[in-house]
């Protein structure tokens, strides 16, 4: 059960958020309001990376498409990485594989430039 | 992946949903948390951004969110359905599309608030033939449409969720009755006191002299029963058992019970039937405590055998007689009287002393004098008795006028022994010399000549002052 988003790293305008192991209950909306305070701070890139999630139910993709959607409002950009198979399969069920870029690690995804990739993948 | 293995994963993953989802619904978590949860789960499966679910209010064809997502605070929205709109939902019984020219236009108004919140589906909330509540989303995030197979699932989702909505609408209107009964019940409480109060009032009001007096009784008698290790619920019997111990009076003739002078064999008879009226009236009440009728009839009975209206010895009076008997006297004693001006406090414990196993139990007045003690000390936590008395008490001259008082903490081992062979002499004595007054009593009037019994002005000994308790 992912709780508290205690990880987290500022680089720059860019902030890569760890979430815990699951995102599976309303608990998880904390990252919605993590994604909105650093908007709020000014920052434009954000990576969330899953390589410590073991697993995404349907509340944690409700509470994704949050954080996504929060990014669009804002004209911002939004990458995952580090996703596990299993997590990867469930983003691909409810779609959101085709709507957002996904990288395999987080470095991959910090070496991507807001302006190069933004405004295309959302 | 293939379509096939999405396919595949697609069930997998929705009948894992289902699955918590009815996990959640029987939850013992806080029903805005289970709704919330269920929400965010029809949203995960169907990827939505935006979404609520609605319960009926007060069933006048009103519906109120109760969760919400990606909407903001639409706590003021309401979707007033038209009876013919909830008929015509409940018949469809599967999910609505909404907008992109789909046939929504039954819904009214209805359809006009949920085009302004983004809804593309609606599914009902039914148990049986009632229309609970309604689930709006959002078009999913991928922008496809939705299927059929879409549509099944999230009717059996919307059927765990209603499940949910009626267990909680069943346990609010359980809880609402139960709130009702429960004002209904402390109201009729407060009735109950207040009746009981202003019969206290009315007893006390045929005598100018003894106003406070039945008060005076339930307080005292209550304090001592605590002191004495009664229950709460036994406390509050003898509580009220206080208040109407001499409700019999209400039937004697105030010129009786207010005059000065001695009383002629025919008032005195009037005005000892009291306790016996007074278990008739009571009686007759179904009290939730147990023993106010006989606590009543036995209020002036004496432990010696001596008292009346039935003569009973110590053990056979029940024990809140026993402590009435004690508290009533001792009040009767420390206040004015048309006869007699009151006895001081110190006075009024001589009598008790002086009466000691004759008229009142040692087993009552031992926890009395304790109360007392400890008022006096303010070790109690609710003084009763010392409050009410007309005089200042302190420790010290306490302790002077309960000096030598009969008990286990006053009185050593040898001393204990020679006290308890005056004490039986005494009692002997004591015990003939009621018996031959009883015996004379009896053959005149029928009633006990000792009981009736006038006081001079100023009495001095407990036959004088206790006899008059009436
Ligand atoms: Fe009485």
């Amino acid at each position: 059960m992912v709780k508290r988003y205690r990880n987290f790293k500022e680089l720059g305008d860019t902030v890569v958020l760890y979430p815990d192991d699951y995102i599976n209950d309303i608990e998880g909306e904390k990252l919605e309001d993590l994604c909105a305070n650093y908007l709020d701070r000014g920052f434009r890139k954000i990576v969330v990376d899953f390589s410590e999630t073991e697993l995404v139910n349907s509340i944690g993709v409700s509470i994704l498409i949050g954080v996504i959607e929060k990014v669009r409002e804002r004209d911002a950009n939004i990458y995952f990485s580090g996703l596990k198979r299993v997590n990867y399969d469930i983003f691909s069920i409810v779609g959101l594989t085709k709507h957002i870029r996904i990288f395999e690690t987080e470095e991959d995804a910090l070496g991507i430039g807001p302006k190069t990739a933004g405004q295309a993948v959302l | 992946m293939s379509e096939t293995e999405l396919s595949l994963e697609r069930l997998l993953f929705n009948l894992n949903t289902l699955a918590e989802l009815g996990e959640e619904i029987t939850s013992p978590k806080d029903f805005t948390r289970v709704v919330k949860s269920s929400l965010y789960m029809v949203m995960g499966t169907f990827s939505s951004s935006k979404g609520a679910i609605f319960q009926h209010e007060n069933g006048n064809g009103s519906y109120i969110p109760i969760a919400s997502k990606g909407l903001g605070d639409i706590g003021g929205l309401r979707l007033k359905l038209a009876p013919e709109t909830i008929a015509e939902l409940l018949k469809r019984r599967e999910p609505v599309e909404l907008g992109g020219g789909k046939d929504a236009g039954f819904l009214g108004a209805a359809g006009e608030t949920l085009e302004k919140i983004d809804a593309k589906v609606l599914a009902c909330l039914t148990v049986k033939d009632e229309l609970l509540g309604l689930i709006a989303i959002n078009g999913k995030f991928s922008g496809e449409p939705f299927t059929l197979y879409d549509h099944q699932l999230l009717s059996v989702m919307s059927q765990h969720i209603s499940f949910s909505l009626h267990s909680h609408s069943l346990l609010m209107k359980l809880m609402h009755k139960y709130t009702e009964n429960k004002g209904l019940y402390e109201n009729l409480r407060r009735i109950y006191y207040d009746t009981i109060h202003a019969f206290a009032a009315a007893i006390d009001a045929k005598d100018s002299y003894t106003r406070g007096h039945s008060h005076r009784v339930s307080a005292y008698s209550a304090a001592l029963a605590r002191e004495m290790g009664w229950s709460n619920e036994e406390v509050e019997g003898i509580r009220i058992a206080g208040l109407l111990h001499d409700i019999g009076k209400i039937t004697v003739d105030k010129t009786i019970i207010n005059k000065a002078s001695p009383l002629t064999s025919y008032e005195c008879r009037e005005l000892n039937s009291h306790p016996v009226i007074g278990y008739e009236i009571l009686s007759k009440i179904k009290f939730p405590w147990k023993g106010i009728p006989m606590m009543t009839r036995n209020h002036h009975e004496k432990v010696d055998g001596t008292g009346y209206p039935d003569r009973l010895r110590k053990s056979e009076i029940p024990i809140g007689a026993r402590i009435m008997a004690l508290v009533d006297a001792f009040d009767a004693m420390t206040t004015d009287r048309p006869y007699r001006p009151k006895l001081s406090f110190k006075e009024a414990i001589c009598e008790v002393r002086e009466n000691w196993n004759r008229q009142f139990d040692p087993e009552v007045i031992q926890p009395f004098i304790s109360v007392i003690r400890k008022e006096v000390r303010r070790e109690a936590d609710n003084p009763t008795i010392v409050p009410l008395l007309q005089e200042e008490l302190d420790a010290v001259s306490l302790n002077r006028i309960l000096e030598g008082f009969p008990g286990p903490r006053s009185a050593s081992r040898p001393c204990r022994w020679i006290s308890r062979v005056l004490k039986n002499t005494c009692q002997a004595i004591h015990g003939w010399i009621a018996e031959l007054q009883r015996l004379c009593g009896l053959n005149k009037n029928g009633v006990f000549s000792s009981s009736c019994k006038r006081p001079n002005q100023n009495p001095r000994t407990l036959r004088e002052a206790a006899h008059i308790v009436r």
